[in-house]
This record gives C-alpha cells, sequence and structure tokens, in this order.
C-alpha cells in the first residue's frame, strides 16, 4: 500500500469509528423495531407501499412524541420475496439489532417461515398482511395477526352470492402458492355449503405469458361464476385473455390480492370492467382515520395505495401501542402488552382473539368491491355501498 | 381435436419467442463458453427501452425494434468490452468469474431500472395487444403470431449471417476452436465483443416482440435467464439450430403441460424434460442435427 493509501485507510477507519458512535449513542434514546418486507423481487411493489404507509405513521407517532417520551426507529430488511432471505432477516434482527418486537410479513410463504424463527426467538412479531391461515394455527404464542386470514377473504362475497346472485356452478383458478391454495381451500368449502358445483379447480405458476390453455378449458365449462386468487399482473392477464377468447360467466370475482389495485386497471385496462373482487378494506369503510389515511398517502407519494397500505399503517400503530403499554422495552413485556391489544386504527378495530384453531388473530369483515368506470366501488354490505351492484355483468360483445 | 390444436399452436408460436431468445444465448454460450447469465435482464433493459418509446414518443413496438435491437447491441458489447474481456486476461483456473460477473450485472441491471422507473408494474396497451384471429376454430394471437414471424425472419437472418458472411465464419470460428482462430488472424477479443452484442441485439428483438402481450417490472429478467438456459442446454451448447428445437421444445411442452396435465405443472414439465435431455442426450438436441 502506498503512503496516500495508507492515510486514507486510517482516515476512512476513523471516519466509521466515528459514524459507529453516532450511531450507538442515536440508539440509546429510540426504541428499535424491526420490519421486514420484500422491498425487492417480484413483490417489491407491495413492499413499498407497505414500507411507505410504515415510515408515514412512524413520522407521525414521533411527531406526536413518539413512545412515552422516546422515539421509534424501523429498522428495514429485505426478504426478496423469499422464506429463507425473510428467515435470516428475521435472525438479524433479533440477534444484531435485538429489536424486541418485529412486523411486516407481507407473502404467505415468507411470513411462516420467519414467524417460526420468531417464535423460537421469543420475540413477538405482529404480521400484517401474510394471509395463509395456518400462520396463526400453529399455538404460536410470539405471532400476532392483524388481517384476516385468507380463508375469511370471501365472507362478504358468501352472503353477496346467497342473496343476490345465487349461481349454480363455479369455477376456481388460483396462483399455486401458500396463500392461492390456501384461499381456494376455504372457497371451496363455501360453494359446498352454498350448494354450487365446482365446475373445475385448477392451480396455475404465477407469471406465465399465456392463460389460454386455462381458459380454454374455463370456456368450455361454461360456469356461472369464475373466482379467481391472483396477484395483480396475472390477473390482469387473466381478464385480457378471458375477453379475448370471449368467455362470459355471469361474474367475474378476484378473490383479493391483485383485483383491487390501480395497477389492475391500468393494465388490464376495458377487460377490468366489472370484475368484483374480495377485499379486507376500502377507503369507504366506517373507521376513523381510513379516508385521511388515503388522503395523506397521495398527497406524500404522489400515488394511490390499497389495502396492503392500511395494514401496514395500522400495523405501525399496533406495535407502538403495545410498546407505550409494556411494561419494559423487552420482548416478553412487548407480548403481553400485544396480547393485551384492543385499538382502534384505519383498518379497523384491533384485537388479537383465539376461535376455531386460530390463536392471537384479529377478526375484522370483509367487503366486496366492483370496478365500475375505472372506478372501484364498494357494492357489498348493501349499508357501506357506494354504487350498486352492476349484475348481471354484460357479455363482453355488448359492451 | 380442436383443443389439441389450439394447444399446439399456442405452444409453438411461444416456442418461436423462446428459440429467439435462445440464440443469443446459445450464440453467447458458443464463442466465450460461458453462460451469460444477465440474458434476461438484457431483454428487461430492451422491454423498458421499448416502454418508453411507447410511452413517450408513441412509437409501436414493432418499429421501436429498429432501435431497442442496436441499443441492446451496444449495451451488451460494452458489456463484453470493459466488463468481460478484462477477465480473460485475469489468470484463473476456470471461467468462473465470467459467469458471476455477469450475474452481477443482471443485479445491477434489475436495480438501475428499479432507481429509474420503481418497482410498478408497466405494460403497454396497443390496438392490436388483444387482437385475435380465427382459423377454423383454431385462434391466434395477432401480436403473438407476428412476434413468431418476425422471430423466424431474425433466426433464419442469424443463419444466413453465420454461414454466409466472414464475420459470421469468424464467430464460428472462434467457437469451435479460439485458439487456432486466432492462428489464422481473427481478432478472437473483438468477436467475442460482437458476438455478445449480437446475443443481446436478440434477446432485446425478444422482449421488444412480448412486450405487447406481456407485462413490465424490473425483476422480469430472472425467469427468462432460467428458461434461455434450459433452451440452451435442451439444445446444446453453442447450437442454432438446437436453440429453435430447444425454445420450441420448450413452449411446446408447456403448453400440453397445462393444457393436459394443469397449469401448475407448466413449468414442472420442462424442467422434467429437461432432466431427460441431460440424462438421455447429454449434448442436447445438436446431437441429433450434427449442425
Amino acid at each position: 500500500m502506498t503512503g496516500f493509501g495508507k492515510r486514507m485507510a486510517l482516515i476512512l477507519g476513523c471516519l466509521m469509528l466515528l459514524g459507529l458512535g453516532a450511531g450507538a449513542a442515536l440508539a440509546a434514546d429510540t426504541i428499535k423495531v424491526g420490519v421486514v418486507l420484500p422491498l425487492t423481487g417480484s413483490q417489491a411493489k407491495f413492499g413499498e407501499i407497505e414500507k411507505n404507509s410504515f415510515l408515514m405513521a412512524l413520522d407521525e407517532i414521533n411527531a406526536a412524541g413518539g413512545v412515552n417520551g422516546k422515539k421509534i426507529e424501523l429498522i428495514m430488511e429485505d426478504d426478496t420475496g423469499k422464506p429463507d432471505v425473510g428467515r435470516s432477516a428475521i435472525e438479524k434482527l433479533i440477534t444484531q439489532d435485538q429489536v424486541s418486537v418485529i412486523t411486516g410479513g407481507y407473502s404467505s410463504s415468507v411470513t411462516f417461515a420467519m414467524a417460526a424463527v420468531a417464535q423460537q426467538r421469543k420475540v413477538p412479531f405482529v404480521v400484517v398482511t401474510g394471509s395463509d391461515d395456518k400462520i396463526t394455527e400453529q399455538n404460536w404464542n410470539y405471532v400476532f395477526r392483524i388481517n384476516p386470514p385468507a380463508s375469511e377473504y370471501p365472507k362478504a362475497l358468501g352472503s353477496f352470492l346467497t342473496e343476490v346472485v345465487k349461481p349454480q356452478s363455479v369455477a376456481i383458478l388460483y396462483e399455486n402458492t401458500n396463500f392461492g391454495q390456501s384461499s381456494s381451500k376455504a372457497f371451496v368449502k363455501d360453494c359446498e355449503e352454498m350448494g354450487l358445483k365446482i365446475m373445475m379447480k385448477e392451480g396455475y405458476e404465477a407469471g406465465a405469458v399465456d392463460f389460454k390453455p386455462l381458459l380454454t378449458k374455463v370456456k368450455a365449462a361454461n360456469p356461472d361464476l369464475i373466482y379467481m386468487v391472483s396477484y395483480v399482473m396475472d390477473a390482469s392477464l387473466l381478464m385480457r385473455q378471458a375477453k379475448e377468447l370471449d368467455i362470459n360467466p355471469k361474474l367475474f370475482v378476484g378473490g383479493g390480492a391483485g383485483f383491487t389495485l390501480p395497477e389492475f386497471v391500468k393494465n388490464a385496462g376495458p377487460a377490468a370492467e366489472y370484475v368484483f373482487s374480495a377485499t379486507l378494506w376500502t377507503e369507504t369503510v366506517p373507521f376513523p382515520g381510513a379516508k385521511e389515511y388515503v388522503k395523506k398517502y397521495a398527497d406524500k407519494y404522489k400515488e394511490s395505495t390499497e389495502y396492503h397500505g392500511a395494514e401496514a399503517y395500522a400495523g405501525m400503530y399496533v406495535v407502538a401501542d403495545a410498546l407505550k403499554r409494556a411494561k419494559a422495552i423487552e420482548p416478553d413485556a412487548v407480548r403481553e402488552a400485544l396480547a393485551a391489544t384492543d385499538l382502534m386504527t384505519a383498518f379497523g378495530p384491533v384485537k388479537f382473539i383465539s376461535y376455531d384453531k386460530k390463536t392471537q388473530q384479529n377478526r375484522l369483515p370483509t367487503y366486496l368491491v366492483q370496478w365500475q368506470k375505472g372506478e372501484l366501488e364498494t357494492v357489498w354490505p348493501k349499508d357501506l355501498a357506494t354504487k350498486p351492484a352492476v349484475f348481471p355483468v354484460p357479455k363482453w360483445n355488448e359492451r | 381435436m380442436d383443443v389439441l390444436l389450439q394447444t399446439l399452436v399456442a405452444g409453438l408460436l411461444k416456442g418461436g419467442l423462446y428459440a429467439l431468445i435462445g440464440i443469443g444465448m446459445t450464440l453467447i454460450m458458443g464463442v466465450m463458453g460461458i453462460i451469460n447469465l444477465a440474458h434476461g435482464q438484457m431483454m428487461m433493459v430492451a422491454m423498458y427501452l421499448t416502454f418508453v418509446l411507447f410511452t413517450f414518443l408513441g412509437l409501436d413496438p414493432y418499429f421501436s425494434l429498429l432501435l431497442t435491437m442496436p441499443a441492446l447491441f451496444l449495451l451488451g458489447a460494452a458489456v463484453q468490452r470493459w466488463a468481460l474481456n478484462p477477465l480473460l486476461k485475469v489468470e484463473s483456473l476456470l471461467p468462473q468469474n465470467q459467469v458471476l460477473m455477469t450475474v452481477g450485472i443482471g443485479m445491477v441491471l434489475t436495480e438501475i431500472m428499479r432507481f429509474i422507473f420503481t418497482s410498478n408494474y408497466q405494460s403497454l396497451k396497443t390496438g392490436y395487444s388483444d387482437a385475435t384471429f380465427f382459423l377454423g376454430k383454431i385462434s391466434f394471437s395477432v401480436p403473438l403470431t407476428i412476434a413468431f414471424l418476425v422471430a423466424c425472419l431474425f433466426t433464419s437472418l442469424m443463419f444466413w449471417f453465420l454461414l454466409k458472411t466472414d464475420l459470421g465464419r469468424s464467430i464460428r470460428a472462434v467457437a469451435q476452436d479460439a485458439e487456432a482462430a486466432q492462428l489464422m488472424g481473427v481478432n478472437a477479443e473483438r468477436i467475442r465483443t460482437i458476438t455478445m452484442g449480437l446475443g443481446a441485439a436478440l434477446v432485446a428483438a425478444a422482449g421488444t416482440l412480448l412486450l405487447p402481450v406481456y407485462y413490465l417490472f424490473p425483476d422480469i429478467g430472472k425467469p427468462f435467464t432460467t428458461k434461455a438456459f434450459i433452451i440452451t442446454i435442451l439444445g446444446g451448447l453453442g447450437s442454432t439450430v438446437g436453440a429453435i428445437l430447444g425454445g420450441v421444445t420448450l413452449g411446446l411442452a408447456e403448453a400440453l403441460g397445462s393444457t393436459f396435465l394443469g397449469m401448475q405443472y407448466e413449468d414442472l414439465v420442462g424442467l422434467v424434460i429437461f432432466i431427460l435431455v441431460l440424462l438421455f442426450l447429454p449434448g442436447g438436441f445438436k446431437r441429433l442435427t450434427k449442425v
């Protein structure tokens, strides 16, 4: 190494030491909270919405005085949409950053893997999105979930079907992942209870170019109802190709996830019109702060948000509330506080209860929305509807 | 019968695009002896270029082929010239460090695109995006058919180029034996740069042709790198005819698999064929064709 190089190394070394010192000083008067989200990879779009929502809630909480005078500091980790990366992110947050509570969790498969680590390490994990039923069916007392499990997404759809549509037959298409399987299985059960005939039930690999083989079969089966559990771009392609093949069921229904996003209507274009979707949350829900959240998000990030963002936004408030009530800022005390949560958020009331096989699960109503003239309108339950449902859906060639 | 025919048509159309993706990869493989693991990512860059040209200048994707292909040629050549060729001069036992470099380049390209365009999903809609025509009872998607025809055109051009031109012969010479070619006065380094450029331009064409029917986000590259890899192995490393056969086989296998087994097995069928070929035909389809 030359003299100059040595000097540079020395200076850099000093800078690094200084940097570390400053970091330690800062950490002493903040409370660290770990957040794991898919910030890169194919789910990055949702990770971004949730990250923005977490940060927005964080700013509001810190501006209002933080937690008993201390500010919260979020440590964001990227799970890249892969379970193994998610696991190591959690390990890092627990051992290196020594956080006393973790939140986030987008994809079901990743969340399930992460929850197992959190439970093993005895650090509370507040799941905001991962919706596979089994996440809260393991008797894991360090795992809490704010969003309803996947099997409950179509609850509102069920009553709409029995009271209004009264279909005879159904075709179910789902993304072949934890989330897709969990949702479709639950919907099959609902269909059996309603006495619906299941013409076909088939999975597909996310990211397919050509859905026509699948849709050709759907067309041949000619069901009254097509139920799809898909992420946003698969959802757009499915609808575009259904239009291409001129498939005309009485109604198209999306089972949450992709069908409610602004990207869906942007990419599917006219094929998105009149598509129904089950959703966990809309702007028009009767909870305080919901409308304000949407407006604040749009003002701050110049983009529209959707239910995933609301989950994250509420998640931050739930964590802050638990930290406020915790006897000490350490995992077990925070767990106790979380278990006693009873908080109203923009996403709905949050209270972790046990029912059926589930433990520490928040229970919420779900909604049915429909795309009408490029706008997402709540159509069911009736008392919250912004517009009446357009039903039966006109055939493609009659539009 | 109709279902079978429809499936074959869908598989063939998709296979044409796959072939175009595969030929670029196999060219690079043949000449450089390495797998370009940034192949799909280069395709993604071309798709973003197409997207930008369409959204801001209103250029039709088929017209923008004339711009995206040269642009990606330059990108590919630059990558080879300034990132991969220098590595050739470094002493190492295996060509692994070049492969690792392509992995890095793929990541850099993805993250640059994420930085510029964010992770948002994009797609472009042209008047013909969802258009179809019918031959008998079989439906053909207009953009996929055009893509197939253009892919055939480029493939034949590539063939003619490799067989009939001096440059093409030099490329084949370097692929067969780089040292001997150098002794005959071929500038192997220049050939490598050009080949990488050509490979990138071909995959750019595939990306531009695919965009009207598909969608786009920064991470779209990786699955296509995997596809290209499978096609190249199926076809036999470095074989152009093999890449075409490999591409069409993969397209057909995926289509047949998704119709008759179920769409969740789409990737599975492709991969099973991949393993079978490795087991029973280790050299890939080029063993059968001898080209």
